[in-house]
């Protein structure tokens, strides 16, 4: 025993440099410490060594592969030099560097569900859920598991697919699916013993504001799930989560009414978990239009005074700015060329709809269709350029609705679907609209259309990166969305890509298919 | 949610899978797997089954080694079963004409051999085996179980369907190279501090370590003057010399107890398995 007494004196005590609520409080630059980087969810960092005068040099500078991966939705998170990338039910920990492996944690037993989109940090710990919705935790440094917390019943039908968001100790965690008549839930559990703290409820029940929205008992199987990363003001102290679509998706009539809070982003408080304020984009939807798109916080003056924003386009077809102290309506613009089923939204930002699009049993064009005309990939703010990036879907479906009934345990309940109108080819775009007014600066097209592919990375250095499903990874000009970089990652890319920095030297990054593709400028050395 | 389409499918399979009926539970050794009955098996495997394979479950002449600490090697009991009275079809392996018992004493002897320590009824006060792993031990200085313990070395709390028996045994009172991921290191950096620990990496041009605080330091090669290797394992093996008999027993007792696997295995129908 004495042997190792010198080298591992203190060990139980002393652990991996501790991660602070005031590090993941920081504006985005060196570190990416979570799903959206930062949170405020602007996917805008500072880091400008990679800019548009060298963009072109940029290379490789490693790569990971990640063993049987496949279509990886991982944003990576990267903290004091390591990077946490995650699939289903797997964490690996890589020197941020080099690439190299430092651990990896595989959850057995291994439900497959869902992809994962990704870790969260605080503490010496790295947190994660798992598609049998347990949240674990794992020591960041060695990668062995600490605890595991269930928060949902995968019998039920429920995963977990998002990343967490850690704030002050507590992480919150959201579920899927929504199409199958599973009401989301959003819970905070204590990041130091995995208790639940508080369980917020996307669907009210009978004696809670908002119930009134559903008819009869419609809200007992009802969807307004949770699956996609949240934001954060620290000020306000408040949370902000979308939620998704309302089960049955395209049979509207046995759910009369606005539906709440599904089609909404909710603001919470941290502490307690109730609700503050919300704001429904589509009451009543009939189109599977989740509101889920990360809702980006921005401080900026509007109308003369500085306002805290948060601004949002959504599925709809309809970019949003929305007051996020009081969730007042202060701007709706459409941003989908293709758009038939509202004609305008009303002063207070509700939608006017258009008599009879709607899913019918014969069947009803509609525009967006069910893709929506943008979805759950990353979106990204630039304050200098004062635009909002994101990716948009141009198409129409053919609705049809029917008579399908729940079936508890986790079984498609979507009351049928829509097809693609066969004479109109859908098409993709990044586009750049005006912050405040939601006018047009850019856009720039998308090979492909029938899949989303990755999200978007704004940086400092003028350069909007964007991951399409071809594979190309490029880096266009903030300003115009001239293409000044590609690079065939030669894999569908799926997630959204990330910058960081180490030892002087700006990083990007992304999961492209089944590997971990670091970049940097060209170093002749 | 349009989110996955193409693993929608995969989705529905799932689906279809859970709605389907419960498995079947399969037969088990009517006559237990205790040590006495796994000692009969191996006289009578010894006896019955030398003609083509090796004694004592090695490799033989006609036929292949039966014993793979491995668990995915294993088959369940009833397959073992089916396999000695019935033969294997497309292989050398005939039915036996042994009475049903002797089958079931081969087959938990054979068991046995393809068993990890969780298997085994291991003799010893487990409480007790705890305080010396935390006490005596120092065991819990490097080693973590469930969440609570040092970094320096692999995490316990599967270690007993991860080695055998024999294994952890063996690891407490035999010096042995040390794992993967945890070989002890001093490294020189250009400006003459000296990092002591494990690595967790290392190829020709990086290096990462461990440090007895439990701080990962990351380094590309041309940062460092020097990197020395040791080629033992941290970990000590005299708990035979420093321990007392019946203190050594409830460590083994312990770590032979722990399993974070048992769910899983219970779902493929091998519910004797684990704990």
């Amino acid at each position: 025993v004495t042997k190792i007494t010198a080298i591992a004196f203190g060990i139980a005590s002393t652990l991996f440099a501790q991660l602070g609520d005031k590090q993941l409080r920081q504006p985005l630059a060196d570190n990416w410490y979570h799903y959206n980087g930062s949170y405020d969810s602007r996917r805008h960092s500072e880091l400008k060594q990679v800019h548009t005068g060298n963009v072109s040099s940029l290379v490789p500078s490693w790569m990971f592969h990640v063993p049987n991966a496949a279509r990886m939705q991982s944003v990576p998170v990267v903290s004091n030099g390591v990077m946490y990338v995650s699939q289903e039910n797997e964490v690996y920990a890589l020197n941020a560097r080099t690439g190299r492996q430092l651990w990896e944690y595989h959850r057995v037993p291994a439900i497959q569900r869902a992809p994962n989109r990704g870790v969260a940090v605080w503490g010496d710990k790295v947190y994660f859920t798992t598609s049998d919705d347990y949240l674990i935790a794992l020591n960041a440094a060695t990668g062995n598991i600490i605890w595991e917390s269930k928060f949902a019943d995968f019998k039920e039908g429920y995963c977990s697919p998002a990343a967490p968001l850690i704030v002050k100790g507590k992480v919150i965690v959201g579920v899927a699916f929504g199409d199958r008549g599973l009401n989301g839930i959003l819970d905070a559990l204590d990041a130091t013993t995995g208790e639940i703290l508080w369980s917020f409820h996307a669907i009210p029940k009978p004696g809670e504001a908002g119930n009134e929205t559903w008819a009869g008992d419609s809200w007992k199987a009802a969807g307004g799930d949770t699956w996609l990363t949240g934001s954060y003001d620290p000020e306000l102290n408040l949370v902000y989560w979308p939620i998704g679509n309302p089960s049955p998706d395209f049979n509207g009539d046995v759910r009369l009414g606005d539906n709440l809070y599904t089609e909404s982003v909710v603001a919470l408080d941290l502490d307690t978990g109730k609700l503050k304020w919300y704001f429904q984009f589509t009451p009543h939807d009939t189109m599977d239009w989740d509101a889920v798109q990360i809702p980006m916080l921005i401080d900026a003056v509007y109308d003369g005074k500085p306002r805290k924003l948060l601004a949002h386009a959504d599925r709809n077809g309809f970019y949003y700015l929305l007051d996020r102290e009081t969730g007042k309506f202060l701007h709706g613009s459409q941003f989908a060329r293709k758009l038939n089923w509202a004609s305008g939204l009303t002063p207070n930002g509700k939608p006017i709809r258009v008599p009879g699009i709607e899913p019918s049993l014969k069947g009803t064009k509609i525009c967006p269709n069910s893709y929506g005309a943008t979805n759950w990939i990353s979106p990204a703010y630039n304050p200098d350029t004062g635009l909002v990036y994101f990716v948009a879907l141009e198409g129409c479906g053919v609705a049809s609705k029917n008579t399908e009934t729940f079936r508890p345990g986790g079984f498609q309940y979507r009351a049928t679907g829509d097809v693609p109108v066969p004479d109109e080819t859908s098409r993709m775009f990044v586009r750049a609209i005006d912050m405040r007014t939601g006018e047009f600066k850019w856009e720039q097209e998308r090979a492909s259309a029938h899949n989303w592919g990755g999200g978007l990375l704004s940086t400092a250095g003028g350069l909007v990166f964007s991951a399409d499903y071809e594979g190309q990874f490029s880096a266009m000009d903030t300003r115009s969305g001239k293409t000044l970089w590609h690079f065939n990652t030669g894999q569908r890319l799926n997630a959204g890509p990330i910058t960081y920095s180490l030892n002087g030297k700006q990083y990007v990054a992304l999961c492209a298919g089944s590997d971990v593709i670091s970049f940097a400028l060209f170093d002749k050395k | 949610l349009q989110t996955y389409p193409s693993v929608r499918a995969l989705l529905w399979l799932l689906a279809i899978c859970i709605a389907s009926p419960a498995q079947v539970v399969k037969p088990r050794n009517p006559l237990g797997n205790g040590l006495d009955v796994v000692a009969q098996g191996h006289e009578l495997y010894n006896k019955s089954c030398t003609a083509c394979h090796g004694r004592d479950g090695t490799q033989g002449d006609r036929a292949p080694a039966l014993g793979a600490a491995r668990r995915y090697f294993r088959l369940s009991e009833a397959a073992i079963f089916d396999g000695i009275k019935t033969g294997i079809p497309g292989t050398a392996m005939p039915a036996s004409g042994l009475p049903d018992p002797d089958v079931w004493r081969i087959v938990a002897y054979i068991r046995n051999i393809r068993s990890t320590a969780s298997d085994n009824d291991v003799p010893g006060d487990v409480q007790n085996g705890f305080g010396v792993y935390r006490g005596k031990g120092g065991c819990s200085s490097c080693h973590m179980i469930r969440g609570r313990g040092g970094l320096l070395g692999p995490d316990l709390s599967s270690v007993g369907t991860q080695l055998t028996l024999e294994q952890i045994k063996s690891s407490l009172t035999h010096a042995s190279p040390p794992q993967a991921g945890f070989v002890p290191v001093e490294a020189t950096t250009l400006s003459g501090e000296v990092i002591k620990g494990v690595t967790k990496n290392e190829d020709a041009f990086s290096i990462d370590i461990l440090d007895s605080q439990g701080k990962l330091h990351l380094f590309t090669k041309d940062e460092l003057r020097s990197v020395a290797h040791q080629p033992e394992s941290l970990m000590p093996h005299n708990f035979d010399k420093t321990l007392t008999p019946s203190e050594f027993q409830d460590l083994v007792a312990m770590l032979s107890r722990q399993a974070r696997i048992k769910v899983h295995k219970e779902q493929q129908g091998e519910n004797e398995v684990g704990r």
